[in-house]
């Protein structure tokens, strides 16, 4: 189970947000180029249609692999007073034949992602991950060196933290205020809700940007 | 890892397994010189396909396995037997149970002890379904420590099964352990021995104990 908040922020202020992020966390932030395949189930099989990710951090001198499966957010009354989705989230790291095998069990590729970006990890009372992703479609089978971005000039902004059935509410609170650190520069809500960019961004950045050259 | 056999009782046309045989097969583990250890158990699970529609053809195979070992407590290993061999964190189980394409339906429990003879890991246990005691079968392991190479260690692992099988045919027993050697090749897997090798002999033994049964 995990909690996350999304938002977008222009690719010119994404320099402005790393160093707000740096000074933040105190640690070098951690690049990834990961190469991503979404698997959906082949018509018939399952109880339901379901999709999976597999994942390849290009990064890393050797490709490790990892499959991911998020879930349905929560619902009801009391996860729609959160500002943060509380979802399911599993991952496994798994050998490089894994794409092969969930072919073989009838699952299909439905296209593929390139996102290349940086991670910034926090520990406040709850392990707090951000990411700023620039997310890119792969136009043919597996060719990554011809990823063109999905919306060119805007990149995601990711915070995410695990979490279990008795803390989440800990945790929803814990991203909520780690956010307000951010406002300036993006907004962040649940996924599916677009806030859009902050009208405020540009200055935050100018300002933070003036500091850094001090 | 160490390279390691993995061999399933045949019983003699006729004949069934029984836990005295498996008593017998202990006590001639001792008899080689085998310093008892501890307890052992690996679980093999079977997972068939869930279909919508059962009058639709599916491409999709009829069933794999998936294999837990003890000695890996936090991987776990699938095969699509002929087809691949796969290595996972155990977080995929939760994995394949969100995705509700794949049932667990049968599990089998590869239970018994452990004994040290010289540079060898002998494990020697039956085969029951993971909700009751009915033995299936009698199994035995034997990994050779020195040595990771199937190509270097076959003499002597073929030494020692040889030794093994005259140590057990003094007791008259009505059936013997069988060397199935499957085709590691066929998986894409190297000289280098690895868990992936083991799965794909668990794999190889279960075939052998339904097939077993069957007759």
């Amino acid at each position: 189970m995990e909690c996350v908040v999304q938002g977008i922020i222009e690719t010119q202020h994404v320099e402005a947000l790393e160093i707000l992020l740096q000074g933040l966390s105190g640690v070098r932030k951690e690049r990834f180029r990961i190469h991503e395949l979404c698997l959906k189930s082949g018509p018939n099989l399952g109880v339901v249609s379901s999709e999976l990710r597999i994942m390849c951090d290009l990064e890393h001198p050797t490709p490790a692999w990892t499959v991911r499966h998020v879930g349905g957010a929560m619902r009801g009354s009391g996860a729609e007073q959160l500002s943060v989705m509380v979802r399911t989230m599993v991952e496994s790291k798994a050998s490089k034949n894994i794409l092969r095998f969930f072919c073989l069990l009838g699952y299909r590729l439905d296209h593929e992602l390139l996102k290349v970006g940086s991670t910034f990890r926090f520990q406040r009372g709850v392990r707090i991950t951000v990411s700023v992703t620039s997310v890119n479609k792969v136009p043919r089978l597996h060719a990554t060196e011809e990823a063109v971005p999905v919306t060119p000039g805007i990149q995601l902004v990711e915070v995410t933290a695990p979490a279990a059935g008795d803390n989440y509410n800990e945790v929803a609170g814990a991203i909520s205020s780690f956010c307000e650190f951010l406002a300036p520069l993006v907004h962040l809500s649940k996924p599916g809700v677009s806030t859009g960019i902050v009208p405020t961004a540009a200055a935050a950045a100018a300002s933070l940007m003036s500091n850094k050259s001090l | 890892m160490p390279v390691k056999w993995v061999l399933p009782w045949q019983p003699n046309p006729g004949m069934t397994v029984n836990s005295q045989i498996l008593s017998e097969v202990s006590q001639c583990a001792e008899s080689l010189g085998g310093v008892k250890g501890g307890r052992w158990k690996s679980t093999l699970t079977f997972y068939r396909p869930m279909v919508r529609d059962l009058t639709v053809p599916t491409d999709c195979p009829k069933d794999f396995l998936g294999l837990a070992l003890q000695d890996r407590p936090d991987r776990y290993y699938f095969i699509v037997r002929g087809r691949i061999v796969v290595e996972a964190d155990s977080a995929m189980l939760a994995i394949m149970d969100k995705l509700q394409s794949y049932k667990a339906r049968v599990s089998l429990n590869f239970e018994g002890l452990q004994y040290q003879v010289g540079d060898f890991l002998l494990r020697v246990g039956k085969v029951i379904p993971a909700n009751s005691e009915n033995l299936r079968g009698i199994m035995m392991e034997v990994e050779y420590l020195p040595i990771s190479s199937l190509e270097t260690s076959r003499q002597i692992m073929d030494d020692f099964v040889d030794l093994w099988r005259e140590a057990l045919s003094r007791r008259s027993l009505p059936g013997h352990f069988l060397h199935l050697e499957p085709n590691f090749a066929e998986y894409g897997l190297s000289n280098n021995y690895s868990p992936q090798h083991t799965t794909v002999q668990y794999a190889a033994v279960v075939a052998q104990l339904i097939a077993t049964i069957r007759s």
